[in-house]
């Protein structure tokens, strides 16, 4: 049995199926969207914590370390109640299209991308910080130079926020109620056709979102060698 | 204007309540090799970070010729024990600190990778070159744009006697391009070698400071004359 859908799913991805096609076409707008806000705005705050230490960036650092770990059903949720017809955001009426599950996969990520971009150059500062002062640079000028130092490491953080968002349901779900051909992603096909026996297409989009992983995998091994 | 003679008038420093520094008094005027010496933990590096700005201190404590600080700062540089070099290679480190000096010069570093002789590692990422040449890297920056003032903090100390020779070359030529110099250093023979001016630190304070000819020819002190019986 476990062959036969194995030969069907392939089949669905080799035939390069409509619906399949559609769905992971979505997911990958969706997350690079969100991977792109996320990382616009989390690397610089993440740079500037690691260069300005005090008790409110301590703190600041501390939160963000704390919503690494949030469940994405409960931030669903929360984006839920904000941006429903009775929320503080419901003008916006983004409930239930990609702009939601953007702006869901786009707070999960900060964060992530926050406390790492915070970890790599908080290393990067301790290692040339005698060097950047005596050369008398202004701290914009430390801040490009450290980011640009660590490229390689935040490719790795931004390549880590992509796979966090890729491989997300929950919060998903939530704010964008899974509607077919419009906020149907990989994630929530695949719970959805799992719960209605469709495993077929089920195991196709899991064999994708696998490869995804995979080549993601490989690209970080490949940019921590060179960093 | 003179960037000598320097001037420091009572510098104290300390951390977390441990005294660094006590009340430290210096006036020199020598433009050539002045050798900060002393045993470990007695204060040399930290003058001298304090002496190039790493370490900020109340102002009017430290003077330098007819310079305001400011403008001291725009002409010194360091070079420090383990050199800190950017994940780049040798051309490309010499090239950044060229365009924060706003350097425009054509050829520029090319003329310094000459004047150090360390064209064979140009090319080469300084994660992959040996201590001496990091080293050699390392001073190659410090003297782009010309500086008035270079501090090194012990640049020899981790070399073998090859390297050790070529850089303290490179440090006397150097000086006498008029170049003032500040250097740690332990190497008593070293000191001899180069050193122009010697000033003696332990526990913080100053407790020799003229010389390195009357240095090696006058009586001292029981914990000057281990040093240099043992350095």
């Amino acid at each position: 049995m476990l062959i036969n859908i194995l030969e069907t799913a392939f089949n669905l991805i080799i035939s390069l199926n409509k619906d399949l096609f559609e769905i992971i076409s979505l997911s990958l707008k969706v997350t690079i969207s969100a991977l792109i806000i996320a990382v616009s705005i989390s690397i610089p705050i993440g740079a500037f914590l690691a260069l300005y230490k005090n008790k409110f960036q301590s703190f600041l650092v501390l939160i963000s370390n704390t919503l690494m770990g949030m469940p994405p059903v409960v931030l669903g949720l929360l984006i839920y109640t904000l941006v429903s017809k009775k929320g503080i955001f419901g003008f916006l009426d983004i409930l239930y299209t990609p702009s939601a599950m953007i702006l869901a996969q786009t707070l999960l990520i900060i964060p992530i991308v926050i406390s790492l971009t915070y970890e790599e150059i908080y290393k990067k500062n301790k290692e040339y910080n005698l060097l950047l002062i005596s050369l008398n640079l202004s701290n914009f000028s430390k801040l490009k130079t450290l980011i640009y130092e660590c490229r390689y490491a935040l490719l790795t953080v931004a390549l880590t926020g992509f796979g966090r968002a890729s491989a997300e349901v929950g919060a998903v779900m939530i704010v964008g109620g899974n509607i077919n051909h419009f906020t149907r992603v990989m994630t929530t096909a695949i719970a959805f056709e799992t719960s209605k026996g469709s495993i077929e297409l089920a195991v196709a989009l899991g064999l994708i979102l696998l490869l995804i992983s995979l080549i993601i995998t490989i690209i970080i091994k490949s940019l921590r060698k060179i960093s | 204007m003179n960037i000598l003679p320097l001037k420091i008038h009572n510098l104290s420093y300390s951390v977390n309540g441990n005294n660094i520094l006590n009340n430290i008094n210096i006036l020199s005027d020598e433009k050539k090799i002045t050798i900060i010496a002393g045993n470990n933990g007695s204060g040399k590096s930290t003058l001298l970070k304090i002496l190039h700005g790493l370490i900020e201190i109340p102002d009017n404590i430290i003077k330098w010729g007819d310079y305001s600080i400011k403008n001291v700062k725009d002409n010194q540089t360091m070079v420090f024990q383990t050199p800190i070099l950017l994940n780049r290679t040798t051309y490309e480190n010499l090239n950044y600190v060229a365009n924060k000096k706003n350097i425009t010069e054509k050829n520029y570093v090319q003329k310094i990778i000459e004047k150090l002789n360390i064209k064979d590692i140009a090319n080469v990422n300084t994660r992959y070159i040996s201590g001496g040449e990091r080293q050699k890297v390392s001073i190659a920056m410090a003297i782009i744009g010309d500086p008035k003032i270079i501090f090194l903090d012990e640049p020899t100390s981790q070399l073998d006697p090859v390297y050790k020779n070529e850089i303290e070359n490179i440090i006397k030529n150097l000086s006498d391009l008029n170049v003032k110099i500040f250097m740690t250093s332990h190497d008593v023979s070293q000191i001899n070698r180069i050193g122009k001016e010697i000033i003696f630190l332990d526990n913080g304070n100053v407790i020799y400071q003229n010389s390195v000819t009357k240095f090696f020819n006058e009586k001292h002190c029981s914990l000057i004359n281990n040093y240099m019986n043992y350095g």
